[in-house]
Formats: structure tokens, sequence, C-alpha cells
């Protein structure tokens, strides 16, 4: 007989507060002890240039893996199916070995007077105005990211604390002022290395856990050859959940990347270039020392640990349907639906250690990662467009605006999902991944390395980047007949690569001498 | 000529993606993804280590 869908009790409330307390301690005190070292606001963000590999390594795992990944994945197995594979990611180690390999250039721009993307594309193209168009186009993407943040954290706190899902939100929102306030944000290559760990030793355990909790895994695929697909409300349908493509009914359909081999395609490009496009991913490389080839080895191994995180918590979600079937897409769990099934599965699986845990995890997952991006996007306006275009403002006044700043970057995205949360997140997300692979794998990836590269190239990548996100099948696609994700998301990566390499061919790159600071010449080996 | 053969292999991780699902299904599709991805990842970092090696 099947264990019943758990209900908050007063230990599990203690249990998730005492951990979500215990993780915000140790990042701050971790936040404030690197703070204390460091000499200014520059070192403070980017370090000595002392990080070694193993730092490194997890601050990449734990800023690739955000709520999408730590929770949202158990949502698109427990609603898609097998399907729901292809944006749980089950390749995305393919990616993030590509971050890793062509990311490690960053450190040569931070000896250049870098301390931020942005910043690196302005030394890199001499161009301010591709700076200020780059922090633009991360403000857009990262607002979108933002709401799937809001998502997760309010999920695991309504179903841990039996508070309603707009409370929790205010919670969510009230713990990443909090966090911010008191200096967690600061994202240091230490607070982030423990989150990485945090997360990875959660995504291990859970999904093992789950898959014995579910009967194992040979259980697991009987029962999902007998499951079929439910629209979120508990419609239930007859297009069944045992293959690799789903095919849901147009027009709304059409918007699932697991439709059919188009989106599949799409899909599978998308998480190849966007472990290098995410700009607070390369970022990690800022603060890296020089690197010996053992030492990358070891940064490999990091990330093949880490990177099978989201697989585990995927599974988590077909080891929910297995046992519970459809339940969790009633309307009864509106808005959380498929969402919350890693939760309710912590609880039942794991009982109050394993929840507790896993809430600290989607606390490092999304409050961290979405305090993070306020403060990115709070520094994109202060930094990369006030100070950029105009350089004498005084740095007091400088504070006190990004301070002021994140405020909106706080209320835009928790008005997004306070109106229309989206009912799987990590479907509303691959919206952002497809845009931030598409513009910055070519424009700050391609750009370290390829000579030719210009910043009429680049602009004009980030312009169309940012007029093919609007056109997504969701938003105003539909107006002039882009229904299907898979074509949009091919017209978008590989639409920016044509558009990059074709207008940086077409116009004049930086002169030789300028170049050759940017690429001196190496001795290979 | 070894470099050539390396990105060859690793574009057939990226093709025997899709392949696998059609083919293995399930599990083994799901983790046979996960195999593909660390080969292809291990020959990335050998290429680098080997080829591209960069000195500051």
């Amino acid at each position: 007989m099947a264990p019943p869908i758990p209900e908050a009790t007063p230990e599990l409330v203690a249990g998730v507060i005492a951990a979500v307390v215990a993780f915000l301690t140790v990042s701050v005190l971790l936040g404030f002890l690197m703070r204390k070292k460091a000499k200014n606001f520059e070192e403070w963000l980017v370090g000595h240039g002392d990080i070694g590999p193993f730092i490194t390594g997890f601050a990449l795992i734990a800023s690739y893996l955000s709520g999408w990944a730590i929770f949202g994945n158990a949502g698109l197995g427990y609603a898609y199916g097998w399907a729901g594979s292809w944006l749980i990611g089950t390749m995305c180690i393919m990616g993030m070995a590509l971050c890793l390999v062509i990311g490690y250039r960053m450190r040569r721009y931070v000896g250049l007077g870098a301390r931020t993307v942005p910043e690196m594309l302005r030394v890199r193209f001499e161009s301010r105005v591709v700076q200020a168009l780059a922090g633009l186009a991360m403000i857009v993407l990262l607002i979108v990211y933002s709401v799937g943040q809001y998502k997760a954290m309010a999920t695991v706190w309504t179903i841990t604390t039996n508070t309603s899902f707009y409370w929790s939100l205010m919670a969510t929102a009230i713990l990443v002022l909090v966090y911010i306030a008191i200096g967690g944000y600061t994202g240091t290559q230490w607070v982030s290395c423990f989150q990485g760990i945090v997360l990875t030793i959660v995504g291990w355990t859970l999904g093992i856990v789950a898959l014995n909790w579910a009967g194992g895994p040979t259980n697991i695929t009987e029962v999902m050859r007998t499951e079929s697909f439910t629209v979120p409300g508990g419609n239930a349908t007859q297009i069944p959940l045992s293959d690799y493509t789903l095919s849901l009914p147009p027009p709304e359909g059409l918007t699932f990347p697991g439709l059919d081999w188009i989106g599949v395609t799409a899909a599978i490009f998308m998480f190849l270039f966007m472990a290098t496009g995410f700009p607070h991913n390369v970022a990690r490389f800022l603060g890296t020392r020089k690197i010996t080839k053992r030492e990358y080895w070891v940064m490999l191994l990091i990330l093949i640990v880490g990177g099978l995180t989201p697989l585990w918590i995927g599974a988590v979600g077909f080891a929910a349907r297995a046992v519970w079937g459809n339940a969790l897409m009633a309307g009864k769990y509106q808005p959380m639906y498929g969402d919350s099934a890693a939760t309710f599965v912590s609880i039942s699986a794991g009982g109050v250690p394993l929840a507790s845990l896993f809430a600290a995890g989607v606390f490092a997952a999304s409050v961290a990662t979405l305090a993070g991006m306020v403060m990115i996007m709070a520094t994109n306006i202060t930094r990369d467009l006030i100070h950029n275009m105009r350089p004498t403002v005084s740095s007091t006044k400088l504070l006190w605006l990004t301070r002021f700043m994140l405020i909106p970057f706080i209320a835009i995205p928790l008005w997004w999902t306070f109106t229309s949360p989206p009912p799987i997140l990590s479907e509303f997300m691959a919206g952002s991944a497809v845009a931030q692979a598409g513009i910055f794998f070519f424009v700050v990836g391609v750009s370290m390395y390829w000579k030719r590269a210009t910043k009429w190239g680049a602009i004009a990548t980030i312009i169309y980047g940012l007029v093919l996100t609007v056109l997504h099948p969701n938003a105003y696609g539909k107006q002039i007949g882009l229904y299907h994700w898979g074509y949009w998301a091919l017209l978008l990566m590989f639409g920016s690569a044509f558009i990059y390499f074709f207008v940086s061919l077409g116009t004049k790159p930086l002169s030789e001498e300028k170049l050759r600071k940017l690429f001196p010449k190496q001795n290979t080996s | 000529m070894k470099v050539y053969i390396f990105l060859a292999i690793m574009i057939l991780c990226i093709i025997l993606v899709p392949v696998t699902a059609y083919l293995l299904k399930e599990w083994y599709a799901y983790w046979s993804h996960a195999l593909l991805a660390i080969i292809f990842s291990v020959l990335a970092v050998l290429m680098k280590t080997s080829y591209y090696w960069e000195e500051d």
C-alpha cells in the first residue's frame, strides 16, 4: 500500500527552520570571514586571484545548480515522465565540461581590470555600449530566472510549514532580504563552495533514498509504463508517460521541449551552451589562481560528481509518480502541482532529518541564488549602466543606489510569481536559459578565443537574442505563428551564432596591437 | 590527428544522446546519457590539457 502524501507537523516546522537558520549562519560566517581578509570591494568580489581547484569546482556547481536543478527537476520527472529528462538535463555534464575548458580564460581579463562579466566584455571589445547592453540583457533574463527561484522556495515553505503559498512567497522575499542584509549575498567562492557541497550531498542522498522508498528502479519503470499525462488541475489524458517524447496536443502542447525530436535537439544544444552562457557561471573563474594539469582533472571530477545531482533529483520525480500516481497534479495542489514532488518525497521517505536537509538545499539553491541575482541586477544598473556612462558619479552614491535598486529587483519577480506562478518552474526557466545560452555562449565564451569577433557582432547578437526571447511561444511568439518551443530555441541559439559570426566578419576588429594584449602568444605544451 | 579523433568521439557522444533515448528507453537511456556526458567531458579536458594548455 502506498504511503499517504504527508502533512506538516510541528517537528517538521522546527526541523526546517533550524536547518535554514544553520545554513544561513554558516554562509554568513564564511562570507564575513572572507570579507575581513579582503582589503576592498574588488578584492571581495574576486579575492586575491588565489582560489584553488576544489573551491572553484564546487562554486561552479553551486552557481549552476539553481532551484531548477535541485528542486524543479523532480517536477519534470513527475509531470512528464521520461520525456521530462530533456529538461532535467541528463547530459548537462557535457555543457559543464565546456564551461570548464572555455571559462578558465576569464582569469586573463582580471589582470586587465575586469571584475564582472560585462566589464570583461568592455575590455574585450573596448566598448562601453557592449558592457551596458550585456548588463541590460542580464537584467531581463535574470528576472525570469528569479521567478523560478521564488516558486521553489515558496513551495518548500508551503508544504513544510503549512503556510499558504502566497504567504510563503512573502516569507521567501523576507529571507532574501535578511540574507542580503546580513551579508550572505557575497557570493564569494568560499560561500558558493559550501553551497555546492550541500547541494551535491542533498541531491545524491534524496535520489538514492527515493529510489529505495519507491520499491527500486524496476518497480518505478513498471508503474511508469501504466501512467499517462495529466494536465495541471487534474484532467488525465490517454498520452502515455513511457516514452522519451510526449505528443502533447497543440497549441499549448507545442511549447513543451520533449514534444518531438526537434524539441529534443534544441534542448540538447541548450544544455551544451548554457553552462558557459550563464554569466554567473563563467564569473567563477575570475578569482581562480593558475591551475596545474592535475588540478584541472580534480575540477573535472568535482563537476562530474556535482553534475550528476540533477539526475538524482529527476529520479525523485519518477519515484513520486510511481508511488502517488497523478495525485499531485490535482487542483488541491495549485499552483505547486508536480513541483511539490521532491518536498513530499523528502518528508515521506526520510522524515524530519531528510526534509530539513532538503529544505536547506533548496534554500541554498534558490534563496542564495535569488539574492545573488538580485545583487547582480542591481550592480548591472549602477556599475554597467550608470557608472559606465557617467564615471564621475561618486562611489558613495553608487553604493546607495545599489541598495535602493535591490527593492525593485526583489519586488518584480515576486509580483510575477504572485500573479502568475508557472505550473512547472523548470519549463518556465528554460526560456531564460535558452536566451542566456544563445547570447552569452558566443558573446562571452567564443569571444575569449576568437580574435576576429567585433563589438558590432556582439551588439547585434545581444539585440537579436533579446528580440527572440520576447518571441517565446508563451509570450509574443504566437502572434507571428511561432508556437513550437524547439523551432524557437533553435532559431534563437543558431540565429545568434549566425549573426555573431556574420556581423563580426563584416566589421572591423580591434587593432593588432590591442589584440596582442588580449591574445598574447602562448607556449602550448 | 589524435585531436580530430577526440573531436569525432565527442560529436558521436552528442549524437548518441537522442539515439539511446530512442533505442534503449527508460533507466538505461537515462543513465547512458550521463555516461556519454562523462566520456565527452573527459575527452574535452584531455584535449585541453594535452594540446591546448595555456601557460600564464
